[in-house]
């Protein structure tokens, strides 16, 4: 198999695999861009809505105002400073309107509102905390990636097996 | 006659096709031809500035977070959705499967494109010569893989070889010895030396065959000493 092969043989079968990546990267980006938010497509993590929303629900997001400011009953999704996992919560209080609404939010299935989720000397939320609202979820199909991050040697397996299938495979 | 060491898969198309793809430099680059690698080199260059690109996008994203840098973000989606279009067109409007391009000393430009369809073990040539006049001339050929490939998977050179000197002039005037091998084979004539490197090659398939049944034996007897232990 890899005997004599040509330099420019070798440099297409390796373009083949990068422009794999490459494309898969560059599509979530176009996703990001057009969403205008980081992260358009994220996974439940915990239990804290449902029954709204199940552990390992795909959901998908906006981050545009385009018809109406974002307002109380939707689900949206936000980060928190010095937190690296984004909350799926649904908003119960908005104060105020336009760039300066102040948010607070509510797990459906918690008891208590996410004041004790706020850093430290913040009672609520603003716009810019949120990185989209849900407009659409799949169930259940995130549970792969629960599983890969639960499970961190099946990144390394998959990883491998995708690249060996690339560049063993010309066609 | 050479036969190569490596062995291929009969039943694996993308194989027989690579392998015979592989073939064709070699041949015609031995004859004097001079290949142009223009429509490889067009290929890389895109598909590479398209990867450069994502490359950066990843890493200003990573260190700069998503905010900072969308609008650059965006244009970059947009260069490479056109840088990956072009790509797309130069593979199937311009190279068309095109596996080899050169100019023999005499100036006549040989653009070989194959093609095989999906279960049907033919190996389709499509050639264009042009003349140094510039006097353009397409053929087609579909010859079975068998041809040039023996039992065991090895490739055969001589008639693959004798395949590409009988149907493409230019090669022909090239290598007269090998044209004309293919004419005398045509009027079911084998020359003595003919039938010699024929029996050559019956004996090396057989050899090899030979050689695999042992390995299955092989193979056999130390799946028995497994089962054992």
């Amino acid at each position: 198999m890899f005997s004599n092969v040509q330099p420019r043989q070798a440099a297409a079968q390796l373009l083949n695999f990068g422009l794999i990546l490459s494309t898969a990267f560059m599509m979530w980006k176009g996703l990001s861009v057009i969403t205008d938010s980081p992260s358009p497509i994220v996974v439940v993590l915990s239990g804290s809505m449902e029954p709204a929303f199940q552990r390992g629900d795909l959901l998908f997001l906006t981050n545009r105002n385009i018809l109406q400011e974002t307002d109380v009953g939707e689900i949206v999704v936000y980060n928190v400073k010095d937190k690296d996992i984004p909350i799926v919560h649904r908003i119960v209080r908005k104060f105020g309107s336009g760039a300066g609404a102040k948010f607070l939010t509510k797990g459906d299935n918690n008891v208590a509102d996410d004041t004790e989720l706020f850093p430290p000397g913040k009672a609520f939320l603003d716009r810019t905390d949120m990185i989209g609202s849900v407009v659409g979820y799949i169930p259940f199909v995130g549970y792969v990636t629960i599983m890969l991050s639960e499970h961190p040697w099946l990144k390394t397996v998959m990883l491998a097996i995708m690249g060996l299938v690339v560049v063993l495979q010309r066609e | 006659m050479a036969v190569s060491q490596e062995k291929i898969t009969l039943y694996n198309l993308a194989d027989l096709k690579n392998t015979s793809d592989d073939a064709i430099p070699n041949y015609l680059n031995s004859l004097g031809f001079k290949q142009s690698h223009h429509l490889t080199d067009v290929r890389l260059g895109l598909g590479y500035t398209a990867l450069a690109l994502a490359g950066a996008c990843f890493l200003w994203d990573y260190k700069l977070g998503f905010e900072n840098t969308k609008y650059y973000t965006a244009a970059a989606v947009l260069l490479y959705s056109v840088l990956n279009g072009l790509l797309t067109v130069w593979i199937m409007f311009v190279e068309k499967g095109v596996i080899y391009t050169g100019t023999s000393k005499s100036g006549d430009t040989v653009k070989i494109a194959t093609s095989t369809k999906k279960n049907v073990p033919q190996y389709n040539l499509t050639i264009t010569t042009t003349s140094k006049s510039g006097k353009s001339e397409t053929i087609a050929v579909s010859r079975p893989f068998t041809e040039w490939f023996d039992a065991a998977g090895h490739f055969v050179a001589l008639p693959f070889q004798t395949m590409l000197a009988t149907s493409i002039p230019a090669v022909g005037r090239l290598d007269p010895q090998r044209a004309q091998a293919g004419q005398d084979e045509k009027m079911a004539a084998y020359t003595p030396e003919m039938l010699a490197a024929l029996v050559q090659e019956n004996s090396s398939v057989a050899r090899a065959t030979a050689e695999t049944s042992t390995t299955g034996a092989d193979t056999g007897k130390k799946t028995k000493q497994r089962r054992k232990a």
